[in-house]
């Protein structure tokens, strides 16, 4: 009976999935919107705010925020937090360095109240990159496995060359589905 | 619960509502909201805290949505310039979107956002603007160029947006062209970022016919700023400006009109061209004339500058200023003034029948100006000066008031410029004596009174029926019925004996206004010490006045033109005058060709030679007043006989005017503290010398130069020239933010016995500053420039050194500290004050040297409470030797050493330019680095920082 229900709400679109795409600078979070979006590589420069698009994904209607990953903007994610669905945390795999800075910055944003709720999907991006880490190595590397009472996911994708989208926002229709 | 609670947020409210309904998800909805918190912004509520929420509804498709978020970030981006970096990347979007009007709006939007931190991201998106496919982007940008260079110039200039701006000078579109030689224009003002050169006015000039008639007045407006090569091409550009002259908008007809001035002045005076030119001229003021009121008074008061610049224009066009019963009574104001500018010979007479006729009318302030300017037609036209004074007697006769009293002011102009013709009517107004109620009406009559006085048998009765109520009197009245009682004395002595004294002890003793005692005093010492030179002084032939009183100062007029159609031209005040003076422009539209400037560079360097040689012009500093009685009694310092009669000052009062008043008026110099007990402004020189001088009177200030002048040239080929003296470094004595672009530094040296001031002037103004004139103010030992400034033109961001030769033959008053200098400093724009010290070796005398003898009896003489002590430290270990050559070369003197246990003790001696005498007594011990330092002087004042000089010598 479950089922039916969902599947009329699904139909109706009674509430646009709010989705935050957050991470570091460079990780690829514009490019993975307009991946999502139309479908296609764009050229992106630096996002200095926000993009926000509506996304369909299988009848479902999403309002996908992407913030600048810059430090001088990841201070204001916090604006964009209320009554946020679910979160695309992504990380550049190749970029071994700045692991830890993605490890601490999602942790401070876990902490955060308005966000207990939302359901997390991280993306270990730019797999096409040789030499890059693991999909098993960044969910250590980001300490996923402490985590506690959070619905969390991690995939291994390649925005440029469009891998590895799709089983994710499966997995995300799937959760905020059975969420309602 | 603690009160606490009162300070957490509620999560109610009109704020907290609409910060819900801005995150809503229906469309409608945050489109109502964000028009509320608009109408909140306006009436004034702060809604600054929606920012974030606001910002984030910027991505839409709706054009009405985006316009009133643009319109909210404008006002709020500032309050939240963190926040405002979420704006940039909507804009780096909206200035790709396909729509035009969203990309214009995009960069319209950035540009007004003032925020540092986040226009450098706005670079990118502006300069693609700049090269869009749509004018309208294109031109909104160029305005865009203008506001950025406004908040950062620097970045405008690496970002090559000047060269872009220059691009769309060439732009197809006209409208392009226009705003972007407006935002050049603007730039400039600031600091010149870009020369108009040939090749720009010429693509000015092409799309000058097919702007938008604001777009006119900006190409125009830059167009002044441009100085042709050649005759050529000024009579180019007039040619292909001058159809502009025929313009429906007053604003394209001035901006025309001041760019033809301008290129008119460029040209040879009695070409063909020219005339033609001021035949074009005319036609459009005088349409001008036609306008509303308000845009007639902007027209008149330019046209106020035209006439005084150049009379010929409009001199055939006098009947269109003639006043109409309906203008409002500022354009009749103004409409007088130009009539009054224009009269000449052949159309006085038609101007003096309008004047009469205005003389009639009811509003009294215009009536009053009427009056005026026929008293101003007389001394303009001589032939007319006749029927002039006839029409004003006329005009005496109706009685009423305030036209009589306006009457008699005049015609005291007239008997000026006319003395010995219209005497005749002297009587006429003689009768109106007692209307007269206002102050300056009865100056002039009492003016009249004591100059004819010879002719008018009862002048003595008039004027003792003023002296009645003296001291009810304004300054004015007071300061000429002293004057006038004077002349009455000097013409007739039978008659005045009395009175003359009378007014001499009411202005001298019953009142306090300096102005009048000090004018009382020397008429006094002038009658009581030679009546025949206060005859000469005092009815000596008078100048004749001017014809013109009030014209604007040349250079002031020029300046004004370059402004015609702007504010300035109608307030008749530069720019600088009334506009912030960190936002005025730097750069004037003033380019006159260097030869035609002459003239007023004359002007203006002429004053402070008058001042140097301490005539009453000074146009600074020192009240002219003050300055006049200073130099009298500094002359009676000479005098021997000053102190001898030092208790009959108040006897004089009471006395007769004889010869012994002179001696009384003296006597207040040798006991200037009981005789000057209110007076200090004027007696200050006593007190410098009582200070200064203190036992030592017999010296006069005045006779160094001479002294010291000789000395030099003996020393000076001697190797006494001081070389080796101290010189301190250059200071800022005054910043060009404070000067309008002048920045000077400087100091002061003693070279071959004399005092030069080395100054450097830079000219940190984007135009050339020229015009410079020097004074200083009255000084603890009467320093004085004896050159003046070379008035010679400093151009843009050039340096330019002067030494300027000082005596100190000048006022003295004593400054703490004595080496307190002030300064003014004049150009052709301003003059400046700024005040600095002068370093005290500048005044120790080259033959301060005393015999030894001398020096230990004045050293015995000087009691011990005029000695001080101080501590020095002899930082670098130098030995006596080296102590005295330093000493030595900076004339102090070195009279003796003697050598006591482990101590050398030297003696020196010092002398001031006013031959006062410092001795001191250094105790070098070898084993330390201190040495005490002891000063003695007849005078405690003049040790002061002496031990400041010897610490400077040692380090």
């Amino acid at each position: 009976m479950g089922g039916v229900m969902s599947y009329f709400r699904g139909l109706f679109g009674a509430r646009e999935m709010r989705i935050l795409i957050l991470g570091l600078d460079g990780a690829g979070k514009t490019t993975i919107l307009y991946r999502l979006q139309v479908g296609e590589v764009v050229t992106t420069i630096p996002t200095i705010g926000f993009n926000v698009e509506q996304v369909e994904y299988k009848n479902l209607k999403f309002q996908v925020w992407d913030l600048g990953g810059q430090t001088s903007i990841r201070p204001y994610w916090r604006c964009y937090y209320a009554n946020t669905d679910a979160i695309i945390y992504v990380v550049d795999s190749a970029d071994r360095d700045r692991v830890g800075i993605s490890r601490q910055e999602l942790a401070t944003m876990l902490q955060e109240d308005e966000l207990q709720g939302a359901v997390l999907a991280v993306l270990a991006n730019k797999q096409d990159i040789a030499g890059c880490l693991t999909e098993t190595e960044v969910y250590k590397a980001l300490g996923l496995d402490a985590l506690r009472n959070r619905t969390i996911q991690i995939f291994k994708t390649s925005a440029s060359k469009g891998e590895g989208l799709d089983p994710a926002m499966d997995w995300l229709a799937n959760q905020l589905q059975q969420k309602k | 619960m603690t009160d606490s609670k009162y300070f957490t947020t509620t999560k109610k409210g009109e704020i907290f509502e609409l910060k819900n309904e801005l995150n809503s998800d229906k469309k409608e909805k945050k489109k109502e909201a964000v028009k509320k918190v608009i109408a909140s912004m306006t009436v004034g509520k702060d809604v600054s805290a929606l920012f974030p929420d606001v910002v984030n509804c910027m991505q839409t498709d709706n054009v009405e949505l985006k316009k009133l978020v643009y319109l909210y970030l404008m006002n709020y981006a500032k309050s939240q310039p963190d926040l405002a970096i979420m704006a940039v990347n909507t804009f780096v979007k909206d200035c790709e979107d396909p729509n035009p009007l969203i990309r214009a709006l995009a960069v319209r939007t950035m540009g007004c956002i003032r925020v540092e931190k986040i226009t450098e991201y706005l670079c990118d998106p502006l300069r693609r603007c700049m090269k869009d496919e749509d004018p309208y982007v294109r031109k909104t940008a160029a305005v865009c160029v203008a506001k950025l260079h406004d908040m950062n110039p620097a970045l405008v200039k690496e970002q090559g947006f000047v060269e872009l701006l220059n691009d769309l000078l060439s732009d197809a579109n006209p409208m392009v062209v226009a705003n972007a030689v407006a935002a050049l224009t603007e730039m400039n003002e600031q600091q010149t970022v870009i020369e108009v050169n040939s090749q720009m006015v010429n693509k000015l000039l092409t799309a000058l016919n097919e702007c938008t008639e604001w777009g006119q007045v900006f190409i125009l407006d830059a167009l002044a700023g441009y100085t042709p090569r050649d005759e050529r091409e000024t009579q180019n550009i007039c040619e292909r400006i001058s159809p502009r002259l025929a313009h429906a908008n007053a604003a394209v007809v001035l901006s025309t009109v001041k760019v033809l001035m301008k290129l008119i002045d460029m040209m040879p005076a009695d070409s063909d061209f020219i005339t033609q030119l001021t035949k074009k001229l005319a036609p459009p003021m005088v349409t001008l004339l036609s306008a509303e009121p308000e845009i007639q008074y902007v027209a008149l008061r330019n046209i106020n500058l035209i006439v005084q610049k150049r009379p010929d224009i409009l001199k055939q066009e006098m009947k269109v200023f003639f006043v109409k019963y309906n203008d409002p009574i500022y354009v009749k104001m103004e409409k007088l003034d130009i009539m009054i500018r224009l009269a000449q010979q052949n159309n006085i007479a038609q101007v003096l029948s309008e004047l009469k006729e205005y003389a009639t009318e009811v509003d009294v302030d215009f009536v009053r100006k009427s009056v005026r300017a026929i008293g101003r037609c007389a001394i303009k036209v001589e032939a007319s000066s006749e029927r002039c004074v006839q029409t004003l007697l006329e005009l005496i006769q109706t009685k009423v008031n305030y036209v009589v009293q306006e009457a008699v002011v005049v015609i005291k102009d007239i008997f000026r410029k006319y003395p010995n013709r219209y005497e005749s009517i002297i009587s006429a107004l003689c009768e109106n004596l007692d209307t007269l109620d206002e102050p300056e009406a009865r100056a002039s009559m009492i003016w009249i009174i004591g100059e004819y006085a010879e002719r008018i048998d009862n002048a003595d009765e008039l004027l003792e029926s003023f002296v009645e109520g003296f001291h009810d009197e304004n300054t004015q009245v007071q300061l000429q019925l002293l004057t006038a009682v004077v002349k009455l004395f000097l013409k007739r002595p039978g008659v005045a004996q009395a009175l003359v004294q009378r007014v001499l002890s009411l202005a001298t003793q019953d009142s306090d206004n300096p102005d009048l005692r000090d004018r009382g005093f020397i008429y006094w010492r002038l009658l009581s010490a030679d009546p025949a030179a206060a005859k000469n002084v005092v009815l000596t032939e008078k100048p004749l006045i001017s014809e013109e009183t009030d014209l604007l100062e040349p250079s002031l007029l020029e300046q004004l033109v370059c402004h015609i159609g702007t504010l300035a031209s109608v307030y008749h005040k530069p720019p600088s005058a009334f506009i912030d003076p960190a936002k005025a422009p730097l750069r004037q539209i003033n380019p006159i060709p260097a030869a035609k400037f002459g003239s007023s560079l004359l002007d203006t360097s002429s004053t402070p030679n008058a001042a140097r040689n301490g005539s009453a012009a000074a146009p600074t500093v020192i009240p002219s007043q003050d300055q006049v009685i200073a130099d009298l009694l500094s002359l009676d310092l000479n005098a021997p006989a000053a102190s001898a009669n030092t208790g009959a000052f108040g006897g004089a009062m009471s006395g007769t005017t004889s010869m012994g008043g002179l001696d009384d008026l003296l006597g207040l110099g040798g006991d200037p503290m009981p005789a000057a007990p209110t007076n200090s402004a004027s007696y200050n020189p006593f007190d410098g010398l009582g200070g200064l001088g203190g036992a030592a009177p017999a010296a006069p200030p005045s006779q160094q130069p001479a002294s010291i002048g000789g000395l030099a040239e003996i020393f000076g080929s001697g190797g006494f020239g001081g070389s080796s003296g101290i010189t301190y470094p250059k200071e800022l004595w005054l910043d060009a933010s404070k000067a309008m672009g002048m920045q000077v530094e400087g100091t002061f040296v003693r070279r071959g016995g004399k005092i030069f001031m080395e100054m450097t002037i830079t000219n940190r103004a984007m135009q050339a500053i020229s015009g410079f004139a020097l004074q200083f103010n009255k000084n603890s030992f009467g320093l004085i420039p004896v050159e003046q400034v070379n008035p010679a033109p400093i151009l843009p961001n050039q340096s330019q050194n002067y030494t300027i030769a000082c005596d100190t033959t000048g006022a003295v008053q004593v400054t703490t500290p004595l080496t307190n200098l002030q300064v003014a400093i004049k150009n052709d724009i301003n003059a400046f004050y700024f005040a600095t010290t002068v370093p005290l070796l500048a005044y120790f005398r080259e033959d301060g040297q005393m015999e030894k003898r001398e020096f230990l009896e004045e050293w015995k003489s000087i009691p011990e409470q005029n000695e001080q002590q101080f501590t020095l430290q002899n930082t670098h270990n130098m030995n006596a030797d080296a102590i005295c050559t330093k000493l030595q070369q900076n004339n102090i003197h070195t009279v003796a050493r003697r050598q006591v246990d482990n101590q050398q003790l030297l003696y020196h001696s010092v002398k001031y330019t006013n031959n006062l005498n410092v001795l001191s007594e250094l105790k070098v011990n070898s084993q330390t680095t201190s040495i005490t330092l002891s000063l003695k002087s007849k005078n405690l004042m003049a040790i002061a920082n002496i031990n400041e000089v010897f610490q400077a010598l040692l380090n």
